[in-house]
């Protein structure tokens, strides 16, 4: 026994109406579109549809076929051109076996980046700070601009958890850029016992920050306080001279110097900025 | 600290000091120098330039009693007080 076994169709008589009658359901189905119909698998199939059509010749191999290559021979029989052929193909093959090494190369090069920009960084000791200007030289050498006259004004806080008595010990001071400047802070520790803080400092307007260098100062240390002792915190910073030519700061006249003491316990961890 | 939770915006960054810190002068040596600084800051209405010639023997006072490690003054940007004084030493 043999042939196909045709599944819901009993009769050969309903079978053949259902198939061939015009306008019925099934030969609607049969009239969908072939993209519409399950089992379509891509414009692969407009390939198979055209190849129907006999416009395509069955040329190169198909996609089940592309596991087994066949071995590759020149296509001109000329024996000339055969081995240049030959050469061409072996010159191809070198330079694209050139152009995947200088890839990898690249990608292992921009891993290698990370731990040798930070091996350059503590040779040169620049420490991730690789701005210009911020060398004592600079100091040395940045002429004052006497007309140009900033107030400075400082601010003193103390977290809620530190019991010390912080304050500036001047409200205000007028400093020009690229003058070194001194200014004090106090600080008592009226507690009985020693206490350890540790300092930081904000500077608004937020852009003026960035030219308000500090040489020397108090803050991101520990430092620490014997019961009742009161001792002086001087600041000696100075603003970069060219905040004088910076156009967004024409109109500031005023930089409030803010510090903020914080008790330094065990295990506390200050965002403080690299110091290593 | 910059606490402001603005969504977006830049926050400070505090950057290190240049020298560290300077250590906590816990016996007073050089506060015969503040003082003298603050006076004179008050009486010149907290005008940093006039009190320089203070500031810097403030600091000369720190480094020489290892509060502060040595620099040369030129170095901290008071190259012309320097000069001012040996100028008047030559003429005087």
């Amino acid at each position: 026994m043999g042939g196909l076994w045709r599944p819901g169709c009993r009769g050969v008589v309903f079978c053949g109406w259902r198939w061939s009658h015009p306008g019925s359901p099934a030969r609607a189905a049969e009239r969908v579109e072939a993209f519409l119909r399950p089992g379509w698998n891509g414009t692969g199939d407009a390939e198979w549809g055209l190849r129907r059509l006999g416009t395509w010749k069955r040329t190169g191999p198909r996609a089940r076929d592309r596991a087994v290559q066949p071995p590759w021979r020149p296509k001109s029989t000329n024996p000339f051109t055969r081995a240049q052929e030959e050469d061409w193909r072996r010159r191809n093959k070198t330079v694209l076996t050139y152009v995947v090494a200088a890839a990898v190369g690249m990608l292992g090069a921009s891993y290698a980046a990370v731990p040798l920009y930070r091996l350059y960084c503590q040779t040169t000791g620049l420490g991730g700070s690789a701005v210009a200007g911020h060398a004592s030289d600079q100091i040395e050498n940045m002429v004052p601009v006497k007309d140009r006259i900033i107030k400075v004004t400082f601010n003193a806080d103390v977290h809620a958890s530190l019991q010390w008595n912080f304050r500036p010990q001047q409200t205000e001071i007028y400093v020009v850029p690229g003058e070194t400047a001194l200014a004090f802070y106090k600080a008592k520790n009226p507690t009985d016992k020693p206490v350890i803080g540790i300092s930081t400092y904000n500077v608004v307007p937020f852009e003026a920050g960035q030219y308000f260098n500090k040489i020397q100062c108090f803050c991101f240390e520990e430092q620490r306080l014997n019961p009742q002792e009161e001792v002086d915190m001087p600041v000696f910073f100075y603003i970069d001279p060219e905040f004088a030519e910076d156009p967004k700061m024409v109109n500031v006249d005023l930089i409030t110097l803010s510090y903020t003491f914080f008790e330094a316990k065990e295990g506390y961890k200050l965002p403080v900025p690299g110091y290593n | 600290m910059s606490t402001a939770m603005n969504f977006g915006t830049k926050s400070f960054q505090p950057r290190p000091p240049d020298k560290g810190s300077f250590p906590l002068d816990h016996f007073g040596e050089c506060k015969s120098f503040k003082e003298k600084f603050m006076k004179c800051l008050r009486d010149n209405n907290f005008e940093n330039a006039l009190c320089r010639n203070q500031s810097k023997e403030y600091l000369e006072c720190r480094m020489n009693r290892q509060l502060m490690a040595q620099e040369s003054l030129k170095k901290l940007g008071f190259g012309d007080l320097i000069d001012g004084k040996s100028e008047a030493r030559n003429e005087s």
